[in-house]
């Protein structure tokens, strides 16, 4: 039944095919932010890394086929996760742990052992291995010697592979782009982080708030997780870089199960994310919260289900940060651009409108917070020992610029410091926090009244307002049509004549990327975050993504598929009238744990 | 969602059960409200779960239900060369939750099918760890309610299939068992006196003494459980267990590039029972030398000839041989053939199964599995259990005796041979219960000391007129002694298919000249087609009994397979069996096959020996 959220969530992130998923729920930690961190020392930890770097690189890069590059990248993770289910507490640990990871580049800068070439896929599965948590410079090396090894092996035979294949296939225009991009050397050495956390608080506010979720028949099962994670990374290369920096992050995540009638099963999900202590929610914050999503679950239940319409829409800040997240921020990746299994919706549309002109987006690491939210996609350095940077994406609907990795594409030769991966991944380029920002805006409540104008031109009875958006997946391969779909969770007809707003079921919005972003007519005057864990190629990555509300003239929906498994037979032990055995007298044991 | 189960168990390493703690007189009543709900969840769905399939109009109920409910305190301990890699403790619960529909003659079980219902959370999964009644219940109610849906679905999946095949079987799929009610008082884990990082730091740390290692892992695995039962039919159990594990794994590469793995294990029924730090170290130590002899070893030969297996490597021999052959339930009906293929291949198939009463072994032999023994002349078995993974009470079961086979181990499962189950029906991490040894000895009545059977094995050699012939010291456990999952996929790749024929995977082998020369170790020997028949044949049986304590491997597909005796403390079921040194008259053993690896560019980088 429950495990935790990751598990549940992750886990599905497979069966939907190839491709990108966006989730916005995904799970685990939430953001951070180091200070602005006066310099601090080295770690000796550092110092073994350099030391074993020197020496594997004086002999590989005197190879036949020689390493150019090596890059070792220790991450230290110190993880809490406290978790409660209907009532109970479900787990509750602190681990550590370290991970070590070895990148080695064979060939040149032009032409690597990462050359893709046709549609040879890049081999799955990182380059890594844990290593111990005792600061013991020996045994750490030893961790080092044999993965450096392994990788230079892997390194080696792939270059020589893409070397004979490469007498044979016509190279792509995309194909004419380095490899890997000269980057500066970068020195930096802040304080290594950790939090001291004393779990049982949690433990008791998780009990509490998923035993609240139980006073709701409609709701079959809830899940809520807080985690706090602290990461130090430690990072070499043989250009020079040396960094050292620690991030530490907090999230509390609240899910509910539920079941409508008809077998469909209805989830909501809410979570928040915060960097300081101080900032954690409190119990009337998560209350909140906790009756917004039993409401939601108790109407979505019993709401219609929606049929397929195309018409105006509104979306909120939250939903249309989703939305763009997904429609537009993948397709900006930039090594999209160049991998021809791509759809390389955007590789030469830079320099044109893709957008109305009221709409400008940048993608900026360097930030921490917006309107007062952490932002989950901040971050000093990226997977690659970038530092972060505010790009420019779209100006006023022009297309300007990708997000980038050290994977350059022609006209973009250097990384803008989004090369992302989750540990034990090969990093690519990723979205950060993606911000979008309206010149033509007005309140949300005017916004509603252009949307009812709208649906009367349109000669429509009702329009959707929707209201949260779970993530979808987008496919953004070649081999699958070049549609978005996401999942809307909270939908509302909202009718011309003036009935009130309904609320309704199973809508999935399908359509075309392109043609959705032109049709954006208007913005809301808030902007409004929704932070998430992205899921891609190269894994799992802190996102942020930020919208103001935003009016579509058109908008595809369709029935969402839906389970044949029916509504439980016997009614909650809790709400069960019949039952002789009524809960008994003798109160739970809380925090009995045995 | 199975799956997802599967996941969470592997994800946490979480391993199964042991040795039974002190049986007490049952427990008054304590008012536990894990208990009371299992109880009074069980009582609703037992009274008023049912569904009216549209079709017939007549209501379909379970005819069984049972709940497990799993109650797991672990801690596990990773160092390497002296550092700590990690420290985790967990306490988790898992519940899982079986409904049958049909009847115990056919049943919704015994079925594997490629696809079906799958609820949308499933009837197994983790609930809290709370003894809060209300929380169970209200996972118990959910998880009821999609096994019944899933029972209801396999059943008709079954029932349309069984109507395709020509001939079905008559045997049953499930069979009556007494009930038992057995509520032992609540244990609480015991983690004091021991530093167990420290003790992790400082036995990993004497393998830095060896400079040509270049990977080593040592594990503590530590587990304390509750586990409760409770079925339709009326059975209550609580019961309590705990295990503990020492495991190192090491490897090096040869000169030419193979690599060579070896390990070491010691299993305890409580963690306060494991060695110290020094035996500990002695035995790394030993593992380490006889892995450098390898190293510098020569590759083996092709042979065919006589065979010694020392006690100490017979018994792991013997746990791989026995394992599947001594499982009398049926299979399960499976919808695609390549199942049963898969099965067999791997050695899952018994080859006793049908024979009882025939002889299997020497005319000398008895084969015994105890369940209630607790040692063997002073050393501590680990198989012990009073009441099995169904709720059936264990039994001492005659498997052999005198070379005659007179019972299989049973489960609920019913086979040709019996349709009563025999108390064996075993599971780690609440996985389907199969018929699994527990404590198993291996005796005859005719013995001849260590001395006289290397004497008697020598004769023959001669009278082969062979230069040389084997002995065989120690059996691998590449669960144990490989470092990295891909490696493991790799032997079995290699391996699994020929475990089914008998393929056995020796590690510590010497060569036994016939004219006085020392004894020379070989390296990457495999003995070929070694399975129960050739038991039959054995032309020697030592007295030096040793005692071999291991974990079955409960991963899905390895149970009772030739592949089942390679379990380590994540995924094992912990298990006995005593054996003493077995003269073989003739075995085939292959030499030395594989790809070597390429020796690393770099030397590796120094390591202190102290610590």
């Amino acid at each position: 039944m429950k495990k935790s959220l990751a598990v549940r969530l992750l886990s599905v992130f497979p069966a939907l095919g190839s491709g990108l998923f966006l989730i916005a729920m995904c799970t685990m930690p939430a953001l951070a932010g180091p200070p602005d961190s006066p310099a601090a020392k080295p770690s000796p930890l550092i110092g073994a890394m350099q030391t074993e770097l020197d020496r594997s690189f004086r002999t590989l890069n005197t190879q036949d086929i020689p390493a150019y590059f090596i890059g070792y990248t220790l991450t230290d993770t110190q993880r809490a996760e406290v978790s409660g289910s209907n009532g109970a507490l479900l787990s509750s640990s602190e681990v550590r742990n370290r991970w070590l990871q070895v990148a080695v580049r064979t060939g040149t800068y032009d032409m690597d052992d990462t050359h893709k070439v046709g549609d040879r896929q890049l081999p799955t599965g990182g380059p890594g291995t844990v290593a111990p948590v005792d600061d013991d410079p020996e045994v750490l090396r030893r961790a080092i010697w044999l993965e450096t090894d392994d990788q230079y092996r892997a390194a080696a035979e792939a270059l020589i592979k893409i070397r004979t294949s490469r007498e044979v296939k016509v190279d792509t225009a995309e194909g004419r782009a380095p490899d890997f991009s000269k980057e500066q050397a970068h020195k930096w050495y802040g304080p290594q982080v950790s939090f001291l956390l004393d779990r049982k608080p949690w433990e008791e506010r998780v009990r509490a708030y998923t035993k609240g979720f139980r006073e709701s028949s409609s709701i079959l099962n809830s899940i809520v997780t807080f985690s706090a994670l602290a990461q130090n990374t430690y990072q070499v290369n043989t250009e020079g870089t040396q960094l050292q920096f620690g991030q530490i992050r907090y999230r509390l995540e609240l899910f509910i199960q539920g079941k409508a009638a008809d077998g469909m099963d209805i989830e909501r999900y809410y979570n928040f994310d915060w960097v300081d202590p101080k900032d954690a929610p409190d119990d009337k914050a998560v209350a909140t919260a906790s009756a917004t999503l039993r409401m939601e679950m108790e109407g979505l239940v019993k709401a219609p289900i929606n049929e397929p319409t195309v018409g105006p829409a509104m979306l909120t800040g939250r939903a249309a940060a989703v939305f763009f997240h997904e429609v537009f921020g993948h397709r900006a990746e930039g090594h999209r651009q160049k991998d021809i299994t791509e759809g390389q919706t955007f590789a030469k549309k830079v320099g044109e409108q893709i957008l109305p002109d009221f709409l400008s987006i940048v993608d900026d690491t360097t930030r921490k917070k917006l309107g007062g939210e952490d932002l989950l996609g901040y971050y000093q350095f990226d997977d690659e020992g970038v530092p972060a940077q505010n790009v420019t994406l779209v100006d006023r609907g022009v297309l300007k610029n990708f997000e980038m990795s050290r994977s350059p594409l022609v006209g973009f030769p250097h990384s803008n410091g989004h090369g992302r991966r989750q540990l034990g991944a090969t990093p690519v380029s990723r979205q950060g926090n993606l911000i979008v920002e309206s010149n033509k805006m007005v309140t949300n409540v005017q916004l509603r009244a252009k949307l009812i104008e709208l649906i009367k031109q349109q000669g429509k009875s009702y329009g959707l307002l929707i209201d949260d958006i779970a993530g979808g997946f987008t496919f953004t391969g070649r081999g699958q049509p070049q549609a978005f779909q996401v999942q809307p969770l909270v939908v509302y007809k909202v009718f011309a004549d003036g009935k009130p707003d309904e609320l309704v079921r199973g809508v999935d919005i399908v359509g075309t990327p392109l043609a959705a972003l032109t049709k954006i007519v208007a913005t809301g005057d808030t902007p409004e975050v929704f932070n998430g864990y992205c899921g891609a190629e190269s894994g799992s990555v802190p996102v942020s993504a930020a919208s103001p509300a935003i009016l579509t003239s058109e908008l595809e929906v369709q029935k969402k598929e839906t389970s044949t498994d029916r509504p439980p037979i016997l009614p909650p032990p809790a709400h069960d009238k019949r039952s002789a055995s009524a809960p008994s007298a003798a109160p739970a044991v809380a925090g009995g744990q045995q | 969602m199975k799956t997802l189960f599967r996941t969470v168990f592997s994800a946490f390493a979480v391993a199964i059960l042991l040795s039974p703690a002190v049986l007490r007189a049952q427990a008054t009543q304590d008012n536990d409200p894990s208990l009371r709900a299992l109880r009074d969840e069980m009582a609703r769905s037992k009274e008023r779960l049912e569904l009216t399939i549209d079709k017939s109009g007549k209501p379909v109920r379970p005819y069984y239900i049972e709940y497990r409910l799993l109650d797991l305190e672990v801690r596990e301990i990773v160092a390497q060369f002296g550092a700590l890699v990690t420290s985790t403790k967990t306490r988790n619960r898992f519940m899982n939750v079986e409904a049958r529909v049909g009847s115990y003659k056919q049943d919704s079980s015994n079925f594997i099918s490629d696809e079906g219902f799958r609820g949308f959370i499933g009837s197994t999964g983790s609930v809290g760890i709370d003894h809060d009644y209300d929380s169970l219940r209200q996972d118990l109610w959910i998880a009821t309610d999609q096994a019944f849906k899933e029972a209801i679905d396999g059943y008709s999946r079954k029932q349309a299939y069984l109507n395709s095949l020509a001939r079905q079987t008559d045997i049953d799929d499930f069979s009556k068992a007494q009930t038992v009610q057995l509520i032992e008082p609540l244990a609480t884990p015991d983690w004091s006196g021991r530093t167990w990082e420290q003790e992790a730091r400082d036995s990993s740390a004497t393998l830095r003494a060896f400079s040509l290692l270049q990977e080593s892992r040592v594990t503590y695995y530590l587990v304390y459980a509750t586990q409760y039962l409770l079925t339709s039919e009326g059975t209550e159990i609580r019961t309590n267990r705990s295990f503990a594990a020492v495991e190192g794994g090491l490897n090096t590469l040869a000169a030419d590039g193979v690599q060579l793995n070896h390990y070491y294990s010691a299993y305890a029924p409580r963690p306060a029972d494991l060695p110290n730090v020094e035996t500990v170290r002695k035995g790394l130590n030993v593992a380490a030398t006889e892995l450098m002899a390898l190293r510098s070893s020569q590759p083996a030969q092709d042979y065919t000839g006589p065979v010694l297996f020392e006690a100490r490597a017979a018994a792991p021999l013997l746990a791989e041989v026995l394992a599947p052959n001594l499982n009398g339930a049926r299979p399960p009906i499976a919808f695609r053939p390549v199942m049963e293929q898969f099965l067999s291949n791997i050695g899952g198939k018994s080859d006793w199964v049908g024979r009882l009463g025939a002889r299997v072994l020497p005319a000398t032999v008895t084969v015994m599995d105890d369940p209630y023994a607790k040692d063997y002349k002073g050393t501590p078995l680990l198989g012990g259990y009073s009441v099995d993974e169904e709720g059936v009470r264990a039994e001492k079961v005659t498997v052999a005796e005198n070379g005659v086979l007179k019972q299989l181990l049973m489960s609920r499962r019913p086979g040709p041979d019996s349709n009563q189950s025999n108390g064996h029906g075993r599971a780690a991490f609440l996985s389907d219960a199969k018929p699994s040894m527990s404590n198993v000895i291996f005796s005859s009545t005719e013995t001849v000391s260590a001395a006289d059977l290397k004497k008697k094995f020598l004769d023959a050699c001669k009278a082969e007129k062979l230069p040389y012939c084997l002995v065989v010291r120690e059996m691998d456990n590449p669960a144990v002694s490989l470092l990295h999952q891909d490696d493991f996929s790799e032997l079995l790749a290699s391996f699994g298919g020929g475990a089914g024929n008998g393929d056995r995977l020796v590690s510590v082998v010497y060569k036994v000249y016939t004219d006085g020369r020392p004894d020379e170790i070989v390296r990457g020997a495999r003995i070929i087609g070694l399975n129960a028949r050739s038991l039959r044949n054995l032309s020697g049986i030592g007295s030096d009994d040793f005692v071999y304590n291991y974990m079955q491997n409960q991963t899905a597909g390895f149970a009772n397979t030739a592949l089942g005796a390679f379990g380590s403390a994540q995924n094992g079921l912990p298990s006995s069996i005593v054996v003493p040194s077995l003269l073989f008259e003739e075995l085939e053993v292959r030499g030395a096959r594989g790809e070597p690896k390429r020796l690393p560019l770099l030397p590796a980088p120094p390591m202190t020996a102290g610590k």
